[in-house]
């Protein structure tokens, strides 16, 4: 069973499409990217999926269950919104407590996660401080802890990286690695492509609310990658150094400090190599030619087809 | 419902622990009980005047007009002469008299013609004329000055005369169903005012405390993870409740220190000697006293849910002001129908006032402060603002979950009424 589940899900708005008959499967125990420029149609996705706003059509399933059905699946979920907010008045710890006792902790235990939380986060010491009294980014931690204070199952984060700093981005990082690790699933928006790749097990881009492309990001990458590999020499003699000029080896083109060559099948990569060892080359490092996220994203999404966001009025 | 008693304990928590809370239940005691003692404190009752008689008419008629301005006062509120005759005509005396008055050393003086028993027109010249009570008291010695000389005139002996001009006092009860309820106008009119002010403060103040709750939420997206977690109808109830429970803990508190109060007050009356009537218009009978506090509860569900529709529909503080005044007319209304509604408390305009559910929970318990008001007319009262409140907790809701979780502009009202119209 997937920990979440869209079919053909539909949401249009006054004057455009904001999701066009997305479908897509979160395995259990991963951290999935849903990845599109702004405007693509993430966030409207993952508040459908919190039944904070409703669909127009297809099915969803949170843990197995519809939650626009059964709304106390969504207890189950750690949800952090686009924009972020706090009870100001409030302090610290208080707001913890209150968010998990929301989703069905005892008082106690929501007690002790909530000063686990702060403690791993590094504000032991600001439990009783005021929220507003808080800086911002320690704002931003407290409302993340509130978002896993109750150890969902599925955690649900919309833009979690936005507004960070390089050192918070970092422990944002491990946290979701941590939870996945923890066989927590982890499903998040970005339109940061380093950081999906750093994180992600499986990704979804969408643009102008549609699905452009799916699955994981290791079959991803290697279906989108070329017949480039590059080499790096241990040791080179001028035999070698010859047969790279010459084209022996086809497509060779030498970089700063290594070379990049072309090689259209397996049977190509074999006969290279064998051609190389036989002629006492020296290889420190032979690797197929990837393509970055970022690349595959242009590549697919175009530059051009970033969407402003428009307005979400609904339709009458 | 879990869910639902969190948010009312987050709520109510937030009122309690605040700053304004705190003042406003220690503070407005005691500017109450400081507004009623300190004129006794500061003993800004009567003040001494001096007044010179010049009499031009009978011989009598200076005397006893003196005497009865120069009498000692039955009560330390009302004001002290010292009265001097002073002989010689009028015309004599009068440029003299007006330069004693331009240097301060008199007050004032007080003429009476030669031909005042027909006329009745007694002169006063003085610095200042303009208060109602020397006014008063000149009048009433002048009458009874006047009074005895004409009687004694038509050949009644001076004895007599005494005794048939003995003023006379009112007292004055109201009837009621337990009978005979001393406490004077006065009373009644610091009763009604003082509930109905005491009731349109507290539902202002905390029905404006639900719409910015919301508002709140509403603007920094709590909501939208509230929503994810529980259900509308539970968040706007619980909010309502909590908020309506911190001003239920107010005047709880304020009602303790009343009653300690009136306990208390016939020291504190020795003490400050205080009129009876104010004691009288503090003392509240615990019927009415529930049924005010019924009135006040249900008023504040009613505005409050009014409010929290308010703050989902509207986008900013600056936009909820102004249509919070608008939400707020019909509760001002009854404010505007004071003097109607007391002069007639069973009249046309104090009933109508007193049946709409928007006006009721002010009008109502300035009826019931001035006269017993039918208990049929309660009743229907009652359930007329249950239904209202029904009603628009109902609309509430339906707005409250579309209004909390759209942004940006703030929607028509045709906008509204499709949220009602569609949401499920």
């Amino acid at each position: 069973m997937s920990a979440l589940e869209l079919r053909e899900v539909t949401k249009r708005y006054v004057g455009h499409l904001a999701v066009d008959r997305l479908s897509l499967a979160v395995p259990p125990g991963t951290i999935y990217g849903i990845l599109g420029p702004n405007g693509a149609g993430k966030s409207t996705t993952l508040r459908m999926t919190m039944n904070i706003i409703a669909r127009d059509s297809g099915s969803i399933a949170v843990l197995g269950t519809d939650p626009a059905i059964d709304g106390t699946v969504l207890r189950r979920v750690g949800y952090l919104p686009e924009e972020r907010g706090l009870y100001k008045k409030m302090t610290a710890l208080d707001v913890i407590v209150f968010f998990g006792e929301l989703r069905g902790m005892p008082h106690g235990r929501a007690r002790e996660e909530g000063v686990r939380w702060l403690e791993k986060m590094g504000l032991a010491d600001w439990q009783r401080a005021r929220v507003d009294t808080l800086s911002k980014g320690m704002q931003q931690k407290v409302q993340f802890i509130t978002t896993v204070v109750h150890g969902p199952e599925l955690l649900i984060l919309d833009e979690p990286g936005s507004g960070l700093d390089p050192v918070n981005q970092e422990v944002l990082r491990d946290t979701i690695v941590s939870a996945r690790d923890q066989g927590r699933t982890v499903v998040f928006s970005t339109h940061n492509m380093d950081q999906a790749e750093q994180l992600c097990d499986f990704v979804c881009i969408i643009a102008n609310g549609q699905k452009v492309l799916d699955g994981r990001l290791a079959d991803i990458k290697r279906s989108h990658a070329g017949h480039k590999y590059r080499i790096e020499f241990e040791t080179i003699n001028p035999g070698v150094l010859a047969m790279m000029d010459s084209g022996t080896i086809p497509g060779a083109r030498r970089l700063a400090d290594a070379w990049e060559v072309e090689l259209g099948s397996p049977a190509d990569v074999g006969r290279a190599l064998a051609t190389l060892s036989a002629n006492g080359a020296g290889l420190a490092n032979f690797q197929h030619v990837k393509p970055s996220l970022h690349q595959i994203f242009v590549e697919r999404v175009g530059r051009a087809q970033v969407a402003e966001r428009r307005p979400e009025v609904e339709r009458a | 419902m879990h869910d639902a008693i969190l948010i009312v304990r987050r709520e109510f928590r937030e009122r309690v622990a605040s700053r304004s809370f705190l003042i406003g239940t220690v503070i407005f005691p005691l500017i109450m009980i400081g507004l009623i003692l300190l004129p006794k404190l500061v003993g800004s009752g009567g003040t001494e005047r001096t007044i010179i008689v010049i009499n031009d008419g009978p011989a009598g008629v200076g005397a006893a007009f003196a005497a009865a301005l120069g009498a000692t006062p039955t009560s330390a509120d009302e004001n002290t002469y010292d009265v001097k005759v002073v002989p010689g005509a009028y015309t004599a005396v009068r440029e003299s008299l007006n330069s004693q008055v331009e240097r301060k050393e008199i007050d004032g003086y007080v003429v009476l013609p030669a031909e005042v028993l027909t006329s009745g027109t007694i002169m006063f010249r003085a610095r200042n004329v303009g208060s109602f009570a020397v006014m008063r008291d000149l009048r009433s010695a002048g009458t009874r000055a006047v009074q005895s000389e004409r009687l004694k005139t038509a050949g009644i002996s001076a004895q007599a005369v005494a005794a048939l001009i003995a003023p006379v006092n009112v007292d004055e009860a109201k009837i009621t169903s337990r009978g005979e309820e001393r406490g004077g106008a006065l009373s009644t009119f610091l009763a009604a005012y003082v509930v109905a002010f005491l009731i349109y403060v507290m539902t202002t103040l905390y029905g404006v405390a639900v719409m910015r709750s919301v508002l709140e939420e509403k603007t920094n997206r709590i909501a939208e993870v509230l929503m994810s977690t529980i259900r509308a109808s539970h968040l706007v109830f619980g909010k309502i409740i909590g908020v309506g429970s911190a001003a239920v803990t107010q005047v709880i508190i304020w009602a303790a220190i009343l009653t300690l109060f009136v306990t208390q007050s016939h020291r504190l009356g020795d003490r400050f000697a205080l009129p009876d009537s104010i004691m009288q218009a503090l003392r509240v009978e615990p019927l009415t006293g529930v049924l005010l506090f019924l009135f006040f509860l249900l008023g504040f569900f009613l505005y409050a849910s009014v409010f929290a529709t308010v703050g989902a529909s509207v986008t900013s503080e600056q936009e909820a002001q102004s249509v919070q005044f608008i939400a707020l007319l019909p509760l001002i209304s009854p404010l505007l129908f004071l003097e109607s509604i007391l002069n007639a408390p069973l009249g046309r305009t104090a009933t109508t006032l007193g049946l709409i559910p928007f006006t009721a929970p002010i009008a109502m318990p300035m009826r019931m402060a001035s006269s017993p008001v039918p208990p049929i007319e309660i009743a229907v009262s009652l359930v007329l603002l249950a239904c209202a409140i029904a009603v628009v907790a109902w609309i509430a809701g339906k707005i409250y979950r579309v209004g909390i979780l759209s942004t940006g502009k703030r929607p028509t009202l045709a906008e509204l009424g499709r949220w009602v119209v569609r949401s499920s």
